[in-house]
């Protein structure tokens, strides 16, 4: 699991590739606080760009509910784009777009969120 | 509280005390110099010569023994002086380079004349005149030659004793004289007609080193090279042999601030203690050295072969004189000790011990004991207690190498035997730090020790509790015919936070269910069994299950602040209709079986996402209708993610071994081969997250239950 950074006009973008399982959500989550408290009200949304993630368990699904607590709980803004089949099936059982909206690509993501 | 003195051997290793006890050692070396501790120094050097003694293979000087041949040959001792004096002139006919007698002619012979006129008073005069005398005759053969006769200096003037007696002058350099040599009160010497006839006299005092004040078993180290008898300076009978070769008319001696440093003859000199004394480099006993005086007298040796050799006439008869004991552990007769004082004198060969070697020693012991101090405390146990021996080691061969390369007598046992408080003291500090070391360390093991096997006793006892919170269907529906439902779980750790439900809410409708909370441990764990106990109460309490589950929700919300939620699967099913009521909140579909084929009881749209994810969600309840002989497969995703490293289990090996399961087997068998199926995948790969299946099997009303299912 490793993560870039990227640069958008109007978002932070983040981008995890691999898989987000019970070995790799809690260094994913400790990446995650990094960006996270430049996330507040008024600043840019948060997109996480899953189009490499390739898998993600419930571990993996608790780092990002508490990404979104905190965000949500700062006044920001988060979003998920080009979520690829395998964990979209994940995220379908967990109904998790009613935890953090979901869209398919970063550009998409941006324009809904900011 | 600690005493003065425990507090004095703990600071800084023991290390402070060391330093005393090390000034102490050097002020004790500087004082008691001349009184070397237990006798170790001369030890030290006798072993230093028994190993390195003195070669002598040269032979410069011979001795002419009056041995017990002689005796048994010529006669009891004393011989007449005639006799004494042929044996002198075969010798001197021989053309030695000096020939020494240490033999003492007190008294005149008893048949001289004026003896012979003392005890026979009767006899005439002109008979006595017409005698020889033997004592004339040995004065003329003393004087055909290059002899020497022996002198002792005594301490008290003994009868035949003189005061004084012939003297050598002295050439002294570097200031001092010969006040340091020893002094006698007294010469016991011969006759003076025979000193007058000799060409010299030399001192035959060889005072050996007193043991135990018995000076019978003392060791012969040192004798003075030259001693004043009276006014007399008189040098030892070697030294005067070769004083009277070269014919030199004075001794010469070199002094520096501590005393004599050299004493000798011509090119011929030795280093001496301050005192004149000669510390002499024994070799070994040489028997070839000895000429027999019978062989002399009966012409068996021929003279030629003293010459160009000292020659030392002398007595080894039993009786007749004291031995001496030797470093090397020899005694030889003093005669013997004559003749290695010439070897060495011509050889220039003597030990070394100069005046400021006690000095070298004290910096030595200073310098071995700082290194202690500071090295040893720092060394583990195992290399301290041979930082002493190498030290000790060191010391010894340094001094040794010192000995065979100049005859140089560096004291190391004395200064290794006054390191040995300090060595004991800081090896001892060290081994009492390491053993509180590993006091320390054991005591911390064992408190680890205790403090693991109390939380692995506490997590047994959590294990106990939440296990026993699980129901067992087996018990809790014994009597029931018209459904059958068996569950297993097995948290990947000590406990986890899986769960699975059942219990009856009415004659009619019971109540199942599986939940995972997300993370694993004792958070997980404890979120569980709050959970499960909510979800049991509420799902009683609250008819419409989406409800209930909001209900849960709210409760579960209100205190989280690891942010945990759960998945979770619950349905009521009317055990007489058959109707399955559910609710799913961000749980995987569970499996249903109908005959041969295999469906999801997916919820679509009704799905809620997990419970505590969002605080406060509107589930919607959704139902099925289930047919006699269906089978209902709840579980979590520690059967689906369960790996072997490469790949997961997956729900299609879920679906595959349920459509291969007998269509008659108890739920109780599917649900253990559910867990060995996945057990098997994993090979031995450890489960990574808790396992959870849950197997119910609806048979039907009683009244029409299926013959097949009541076997």
């Amino acid at each position: 699991m490793n993560l870039t950074v990227r640069d958008h006009p109007i978002a932070f973008v983040v981008a995890p590739t691999g898989r987000i399982d019970h070995g790799s959500a809690d260094p994913f989550l400790l990446a995650l606080q990094e960006v996270i408290p430049t996330c507040s009200a008024g600043s840019r949304p948060l997109i996480l760009d899953f189009s490499a993630v390739q898998y993600i368990s419930s571990a993996g699904l608790r780092s990002l509910m508490v990404a979104a607590r905190q965000i949500k709980a700062a006044g920001g803004r988060i979003g998920i784009a080009g979520v690829q089949p395998l964990v979209r099936e994940v995220f379908a059982i967990a109904r998790f777009e009613l935890v953090i909206p979901c869209f398919e690509d970063v550009d998409a993501a941006a324009r809904s969120l900011a | 509280m600690k005493s003065l003195l425990a507090r004095l051997l703990g600071a800084h290793h023991g290390r402070s005390l060391a330093l005393v006890l090390l000034v102490l050692a050097a002020l004790l070396q500087v004082w008691r110099q001349e009184a070397p501790l237990f006798g170790l120094r001369h030890l030290l050097f006798d072993h230093y010569q028994r190993l390195h003694p003195r070669d002598r293979s040269a032979v410069p000087a011979l001795v002419v023994d009056i041995d017990e041949a002689s005796l048994v040959a010529q006669g009891q001792w004393p011989w007449p002086r005639d006799r004494v004096a042929d044996l002198v002139a075969r010798i001197l006919a021989g053309r030695p380079l000096a020939l020494g007698i240490d033999i003492l002619f007190v008294e005149p012979d008893r048949l001289s004349p004026p003896e012979l006129a003392r005890r026979l008073p009767q006899l005439p005069g002109e008979t006595l005149a017409g005698l020889p005398d033997p004592d004339r005759r040995l004065a003329q053969a003393l004087a055909t030659g290059p002899t020497v006769l022996a002198v002792s200096g005594v301490a008290a003037a003994l009868p035949t004793a003189r005061p004084g007696g012939r003297s050598v002058s002295l050439v002294s350099r570097g200031g001092g004289g010969s006040e340091g040599l020893p002094a006698y009160g007294a010469a016991l010497g011969s006759l003076p007609a025979l000193e007058e006839a000799a060409a010299g006299v030399g001192l035959i005092n060889t005072p050996p080193d007193r043991a135990g004040g018995d000076a019978d078993l003392g060791v012969l180290r040192r004798l003075p090279l030259a001693g004043r008898i009276g006014d007399a300076l008189v040098p030892a009978l070697g030294l005067e042999m070769v004083r009277v070769a070269l014919g030199a008319a004075a001794l010469e001696a070199q002094s520096g601030l501590r005393g004599l440093e050299t004493v000798g003859v011509g090119d011929y000199r030795l280093p001496t203690r301050a005192d004149g004394q000669l510390l002499l480099h024994f070799g070994r006993l040489a028997p070839d050295r000895r000429v027999s005086a019978a062989s002399v007298l009966d012409g068996s040796f021929a003279p030629a072969g003293f010459a160009g050799r000292f020659v030392i006439l002398g007595l080894t008869g039993v009786g007749l004189v004291d031995q001496v004991l030797t470093p090397l552990g020899e005694k030889i007769p003093g005669i013997d000790v004559h003749a290695q004082v010439i070897e060495s004198l011509l050889a220039g060969d003597a030990l070394r011990r100069p005046g400021w070697m006690p000095a070298l020693e004290v910096g030595v012991l200073l310098a071995a004991g700082l290194l202690l101090i500071v090295a040893l405390p720092a060394l583990r146990p195992a290399y301290a207690a041979g930082s002493g021996a190498a030290v000790a080691a060191g010391l010894v061969g340094a001094g040794f190498a010192a000995f065979v390369a100049g005859g140089w007598l560096f004291d190391a046992a004395t200064v290794i035997a006054l390191l040995n408080p300090l060595f004991i003291l800081l090896l001892g500090n060290t081994l009492v730090d390491a053993d509180r070391q590993r006091r320390a360390a054991e005591n911390a093991l064992q408190a680890s020790r205790e403090a693991a096997a109390r939380d692995a006793g506490e997590l047994d006892a959590a294990r106990r509790i939440q296990m026993g919170l699980l129901p067992d269907p087996q018990a809790l529906f014994a009597d029931e015919s018209r459904f059958r439902l068996a569950a297993r779980l097995e948290p990947a750790r000590a406990v986890g936070g899986d769960y699975y439900e059942c219990f009856a809410l009415d004659d009619r409708r019971v109540c199942f269910g599986v939940g995972d909370v997300s993370g694993k441990g004792v958070p997980a764990s404890l979120f569980m069994t709050v959970a499960k106990t909510l979800a049991a109460a509420l799902v009683r309490r609250v008819d419409d299950l989406g409800e209930a589950l909001r209900q849960i929700e709210v409760e579960l919300c209100r205190n989280n602040p690891e942010v945990l939620f759960v998945t979770t699967f619950i349905a009521v099913l009317d055990a007489d209709s058959g109707r399955l009521a559910c609710v799913c909140a961000g749980h995987d579909a569970p499996v249903l079986r109908r005959g041969p084929t295999l469906l999801r009881l997916a919820a679509g749209d009704a799905a809620g996402p997990p419970v505590g994810a969002l605080g406060n969600y509107p589930f919607v309840a959704f139902s099925r209708q289930l047919e006699p002989g269906d089978l209902v497969c709840l579980f979590t995703d520690g059967v689906t993610e369960a790996t072997d490293g490469r790949a997961y289990y997956g729900g299609d090996r879920l679906l595959a071994l349920l459509a291969a399961a007998p269509a008659d087997g108890p739920p109780e068998a599917l649900a253990t081969a559910i867990r060995d199926d996945v057990r098997s995948f994993e090979a031995g790969h450890p489960p990574a997250d808790d396992l959870t299946v849950l197997v119910l099997r609806w048979d039907g009303p009683a009244a029409s239950r299926p013959a097949a299912a009541a076997a």
